[in-house]
């Protein structure tokens, strides 16, 4: 694959359907488009919420996300993300979102739920990262699939049940040291770790 | 250019969502000037949205459908949350609001200024401490009791491990003793969350130990 091409795009961008989606919800706020949306996504996020202990909340966790996709789609870059990961980011957001309000912590906290984890290509000043960037969603896929179960269930545990490595030790019953080895294992198939040594 | 990164494990409970708001503050300040940093995140956000698609789903009805068009129908407040959205966002600056300078510092010891805001994270249990090291000036010894995460928001120090520049991230535990000297004609401020005091090792300072926070 040539990555010297002019435009610091992802190479993929353009192929992936839902991205084309998220596009036209964006430009024309296409509601057909916008549907197809929610019958693929909103599944997922409704099982994130089940999963990581929102299940009284899933529905209304699934209605604040794609409210804030609708109200944000104009923002949507493909060059800076797939629409799965914009759409990933927005669900984290909105889970934080929802547990603040839940302890009522919402109004106090001068910081908000984005001014820490940002949405993919809302900060003006954000680097041109689609230039530097490592992996695309389908060769994240590939690498996975050559993964072991064991490393994969540590990342399930992390991403879909948001536990910390210690909570994922804990109910594994391993030590914390073979939780963070798996997950060290599998980010260097991904190559999320280059850069560590310097550390 | 930032030396000392955030390690990807540290990188994966941010993207996840899982660190607490004093830490995902840490993170985000550095990626803001750290485009390594971003793009690893980035790739660790691409996994968040594959683990979600490759795990089961959970049926969703029409009529929820039917109801989040009724609310962006009915969205009056759409412009407004737009408006917020596409402003650049400086977290410091909101959570501090003025110039580091200014800020009411306290006085600890000789070369040493602590500002706690603490209280601007409500319902977490962590300490987030602002340390300010005036320029050429020395702290004394000290180990941590368990964590410390600290980034430089200004000026640079140095300590055995090292120089610590602008942005650069670092942990401290309960291993690391170190005896910090600012370095550079700047005052060095850093921003630190701890979770647990500081320990004081030195003889003489050992009196007036916790006054490093």
């Amino acid at each position: 694959m040539k990555t010297l091409d002019q435009k610091p795009a992802r190479p993929e961008g353009r192929k992936d359907p839902w991205s084309q989606l998220l596009e036209k919800v964006g430009k024309n706020q296409d509601r057909q488009a916008y549907h197809a949306l929610f019958e693929h996504f909103g599944p997922q996020i409704k099982y994130y919420a089940m999963a990581n202990g929102m299940a009284s909340h899933a529905e209304e966790l699934v209605q604040e996300v794609f409210v804030s996709i609708w109200r944000r789609s104009c923002l949507y870059d493909w060059r800076k993300a797939a629409a799965s990961t914009w759409i990933f980011t927005i669900a984290r957001n909105q889970r934080i979102d929802m547990l603040r309000k839940m302890k009522r912590l919402s109004v106090e906290m001068p910081v908000e739920t984005e001014d820490l984890w940002q949405i993919p290509g809302e900060n003006e000043d954000e680097p041109v990262t689609s230039l530097h960037r490592l992996m695309s969603e389908r060769r994240i896929r590939e690498s996975l699939s050559h993964l072991p179960e064991e490393q994969i269930t540590v990342i399930a545990k992390v991403y879909m049940e948001n536990k910390s490595h210690q909570m994922v030790a804990d109910e594994l019953n391993i030590p914390l040291g073979t939780v963070k080895s798996r997950v060290r294992l599998a980010l260097n198939k991904l190559k999320v770790i280059l850069q560590d040594q310097n550390v | 250019m930032t030396r000392h990164h955030p390690d990807s494990l540290t990188l994966m409970e941010y993207s996840a969502g899982n660190l607490t708001e004093p830490h995902a503050l840490c993170i985000r300040l550095h990626l803001d000037k750290c485009p390594h940093c971003q793009s690893r995140v980035d790739t660790l956000e691409s996994l968040g949205a594959v683990m979600m698609e490759n795990h089961p789903k959970a049926d969703v009805s029409e009529s929820m459908f039917d109801s989040i068009l009724a609310r962006i129908d009915n969205g009056s407040d759409d412009n407004e949350v737009m408006a917020r959205v596409s402003v650049r966002t400086d977290p410091l600056q909101k959570l501090l609001g003025e110039d580091l300078d200014s800020l009411p510092w306290k006085r600890q010891l000789g070369d040493v200024s602590v500002l706690d805001i603490s209280e601007r994270f409500p319902g977490q249990h962590e300490q987030v401490v602002l340390q300010k090291l005036s320029a050429g000036g020395k702290a004394p010894v000290h180990t941590h009791r368990g964590e410390e995460t600290t980034i430089v928001l200004q000026g640079a120090f140095a300590d055995q491990k090292g120089v610590f520049n602008q942005w650069d991230f670092v942990v401290l535990n309960d291993q690391d003793e170190h005896k910090p000297v600012a370095v550079g004609c700047e005052d060095c401020i850093t921003l630190s969350v701890l979770s647990a005091p500081v320990k004081l090792t030195g003889t003489f300072t050992r009196l007036l130990n916790p006054f490093i926070r």
